[in-house]
């Protein structure tokens, strides 16, 4: 059986263009059993008023061959359900819109904030890393992720070089991963700020009104750089530096941006042609720019009180967009009795608008070059609260659990409002539930 | 606000700094690591709950990873 692994190891070294011979402690090694550690998870994640909803599976699979070489394999399928913001603003009039398929309409009531009930998707996504040593205080890492859905597709590669140095309390980083997407909406990709079209019959092949491609591509890159170092016999710091470059069709091709009349800055009212379904204003899609630069600093603290582990998180962002975002974690892990432990989680962010977020347009007004009116994209703010609770079996695997809360809190752009948007703007504010299950075991 | 290369090598070279002659002197010997082996003082310790919330997190707000890859890849809304 050891043989047997140690030739597969050998193979998925060979695969990755390494050379195992030399590897410090390799025929001592060699001779221990392999193992495969195993984590299994189920998440619900579910916000408020029927909005988005994601029942998700993951399992995470590391294999050990000996010497430090590891493959781990990664699956996880997710289910998402529920209603999603379009973008368009609530209006004191019901308003009607277009589905993305272009093949139906919906209507949203008087007051209420639009939402595409049609958000319904499964994503399958998988992942394969292996990692060994290549020389002495060298690590190398390599993998591979993809994934799939109704309407968009993922593919990329990571590779990753670690070095230890001053008796390894210092841990260097440094890795680069790419990945190649491609975006298939429904419908077919909208003309940036091409006005949502009326409905047409179900069976009607031809294309819509203000639609292009039927698919756009997306690439990313990203480095990482890092530092882990030990502070103490009960510290550790790790800092790491991120830059990441997307280039390509980064517009959200379900988000729409609502007309409105430059006095009132109501919905301006629009009449579908007789016996044809359509909008009952002027919506048009949003349209971003094609590249996007983002730079982020992180650092993790982590702190052993007598067996009580503190974590500490903080991580600053900043793109060309003017997203620029301040992430603040703790979690606080207290063992008690025999085998079990309670983890509280507190996580705040904040983020300022990019800087062409818009609430509305303006009819009569010429377009900027770029607008979304994605809350995502706005100022917001967010809280998480949550507890973990774990329990070890007398075998030595654990299980835990754990529940939380995610409030998100738009604010509203006051430069932008006009006329009656003062009184009735609203952002698409939720309260979401995150409840995890977990089991971790060996074999 | 485009992020300038030259700030992108000053912050390599203060990582670089700070990690091989900073921290020179800063750490433990190897027989002082009883408590820093401790499964909850890994760094990846909550491997699963990172790449659930990462996955989350990427999907309702503007910005992104930092603490490694994670989260991306997907058509989110």
């Amino acid at each position: 059986m050891a043989e047997k692994d140690k030739l597969i190891g050998g193979a998925l070294a060979a695969a990755c263009g390494l050379l195992t011979a030399g590897t410090p402690g390799s025929s001592a090694a060699a001779e221990s059993e392999p193992k495969w550690d195993l984590e299994t998870g189920f998440l619900y994640y579910g916000e408020s008023d029927d909005r988005v909803k994601d029942a998700s599976l993951s399992a995470l699979a590391i294999r050990d061959f000996g010497d430090e070489r590891k493959l781990s394999l990664g699956l996880t399928v997710d289910t998402l359900t529920g209603a999603s913001p379009s973008g368009a603003i609530s209006s004191e009039a019901p308003q009607t819109f277009t589905s993305p398929s272009g093949r139906g309409t919906y209507t949203t009531p008087a007051g209420e904030i639009p939402l595409d009930s049609s958000f319904h998707d499964t994503r399958v996504a998988a992942s394969a890393t292996w990692s060994q040593p290549f020389a002495r205080l060298y690590n190398f890492n390599a993998g591979l992720d993809l994934s799939t859905e109704f309407d968009y597709q993922h593919l990329g590669l990571n590779a990753g070089v670690t070095r230890d140095f001053n008796q390894r309390n210092t841990t260097a980083s440094f890795a680069v991963a790419y990945g190649t997407d491609k975006v298939k909406p429904v419908g077919n990709v909208p003309i940036p700020f091409a006005a949502m079209s009326d409905a047409v019959n179900e069976d009607d092949d031809a294309p819509l009104p203000g639609r292009g491609a039927d698919s756009e591509d997306k690439d990313v890159l990203d480095v990482l750089v890092g530092i882990t170092q030990v502070l103490g016999r009960h510290t550790l710091l790790r800092l790491n530096y991120s830059y990441s470059d997307s280039s390509g069709y980064l517009t959200d091709p379900y988000k729409i941006l609502t007309v409105v009349d430059p006095i009132t800055g109501d919905p301006v009212v629009r009449t579908p042609p007789p016996g044809v379904e359509g909008p009952s204003g002027v919506y048009l899609f949003e349209h971003r720019p094609d590249s996007r630069t983002r730079q982020g600093l992180y650092a993790e603290l982590r702190h052993d009180f007598s067996g009580k582990v503190l974590q500490l998180g903080y991580r600053y962002s900043t793109d060309d967009w003017e997203i620029d975002s301040h992430t603040l974690e703790a979690r606080f892990r207290v063992p008690f009795g025999a085998s079990n432990y309670l983890e509280p989680h507190v996580r705040y962010y904040t983020q300022t608008a990019a800087s062409f977020y818009r609430y509305s347009l303006t009819d009569g007004v010429a377009l900027p070059e770029f607008a979304s009116a994605d809350a995502r994209l706005a100022d917001l703010d967010t809280w998480t609260l949550g507890l973990k609770y774990g329990h070890q079996t007398v075998r030595g695997n654990e299980w835990n659990t754990r529940l939380e809360i995610y409030r998100q809190t738009g604010n509203l752009p006051t430069r932008q409002l006009i006329g009656n948007q003062l009184s009735s703007a609203q952002m698409p504010d939720f309260d979401a539930v995150i409840l995890q299950f977990s089991y971790h075991f060996k074999l | 606000m485009k992020p300038n290369p030259s700030t992108i090598v000053c912050l390599l070279i203060a990582f670089a700094s700070l990690g091989l002659s900073g921290c020179a002197n800063v750490g433990v010997k190897p027989w002082e690591r009883e408590v820093l082996a401790r499964e909850d003082m890994q760094p990846d310790t909550n491997r699963m709950d990172t790449a659930f919330d990462d996955h989350i997190y990427f999907s309702k707000e503007g910005s992104s990873g930092g603490r490694g890859f994670g989260g991306g890849g997907c058509g989110c809304n």
